[in-house]
C-alpha cells in the first residue's frame, strides 16, 4: 500500500493549541459531503441582546463594533481586543 | 429559529443567481464552505455595495421570505455597512465593507467557487477577523491560520 506522507505540522507555539489534533479534523471534515459540514456547524444558540431584534442597520463597521463593545455582554465575545 | 441548512444555501444561491446579486460568503461561515471545522449561527454574506446591486439583494431576500419594509430595502440600497436580519427563515449578516478587505472587487477577484457557492479566499477570511481584532476573532484565528496551511496544500476547488 503506498504510504501518504504526514505533512501535519509538528510544532507551533504552545500558546496555539494542538495542531496535530486540528489536521486531524480536517481531514475527518474533508471527507464529508458539504451538506453533511454544514449540518455539523450550522448551530442554534440563544445571543442576548443580539438576538433581541429582527433587524439592525448600521452606517459603519466602527459603529457596529462600538455598539457590540456597549449593548452586548463580555462573554459574548464581540468587544475588540 | 431553527439553524441554518444546507437546503437554505442552496436557496440563496439560487436566488442570488435569478437576481443577479454579486457577493460572497465570508467570515465563519465562508471558511465552513471551504471545509473548516467550526460551529456558527449565521451565514455572513459580503456584498458588492451599488444601488443596482442592492436592489437585487433586497428582491432577492424578499423572495427568500425575509420581511423587509420600505426602510429595510432603503438601507440595503445604500449599502449600510452592516445589516443583521433576523427576520426572515435564517438569520443572516450582510457586510458591505468588511474589516480588513479595501475592495470588493479584489476579494471578487481571489474568490473561490464550493459546488458553485462563492466564498472569499481563506486569506481574506483571515484578514478580515484579524482586522475585526475581537475576542471571539483571536479565539479562533490560531486554528483558522492552521486550516489556511491545510487547505493551501489539499485544495480541491
Amino acid at each position: 500500500m503506498e504510504r501518504v506522507p504526514d505533512e501535519r505540522p509538528r510544532s507551533l507555539p504552545p500558546e496555539e493549541g494542538s495542531p496535530l489534533q486540528w489536521w486531524d479534523e480536517f481531514e475527518a471534515a474533508a471527507r464529508r459531503s458539504l451538506e453533511t459540514r454544514l449540518r455539523y456547524s450550522f448551530i442554534r444558540t440563544y445571543k442576548p441582546v443580539l438576538d433581541d431584534a429582527t433587524y439592525r442597520a448600521f452606517d459603519s463597521m466602527e459603529g457596529y463594533r462600538r455598539w457590540c463593545e456597549q449593548s452586548l455582554p463580555d462573554w459574548l465575545g464581540y468587544g475588540r481586543v | 429559529m431553527a439553524a441554518f441548512e444546507y437546503r437554505q444555501a442552496l436557496e440563496i444561491r439560487e436566488a442570488f443567481a435569478r437576481h443577479g446579486v454579486r457577493y460572497l460568503f465570508i467570515g465563519k461561515a465562508g471558511a465552513i464552505l471551504l471545509g473548516f471545522p467550526d460551529t456558527t449561527q449565521d451565514a455572513d454574506l459580503f456584498v458588492d455595495r451599488s444601488a443596482e446591486n442592492g436592489r437585487a439583494l433586497a428582491a432577492a431576500l424578499r423572495e427568500l421570505g425575509f420581511a423587509l419594509t420600505d426602510d429595510h430595502m432603503r438601507d440595503l440600497e445604500r449599502g449600510k455597512d452592516f445589516v443583521q436580519l433576523k427576520n426572515g427563515p435564517f438569520d443572516v449578516d450582510i457586510v458591505f465593507a468588511p474589516d480588513g478587505i479595501e475592495r470588493f472587487e479584489d476579494a471578487w477577484q481571489r474568490r473561490v467557487e464550493v459546488e458553485g457557492f462563492p466564498v472569499c479566499h481563506i486569506d481574506d477570511i483571515i484578514a478580515s477577523k484579524a482586522a475585526a481584532n475581537r475576542v471571539k476573532d483571536r479565539e479562533s484565528l490560531p486554528r483558522l491560520r492552521s486550516f489556511r496551511e491545510y487547505w493551501l496544500r489539499h485544495r480541491r476547488t
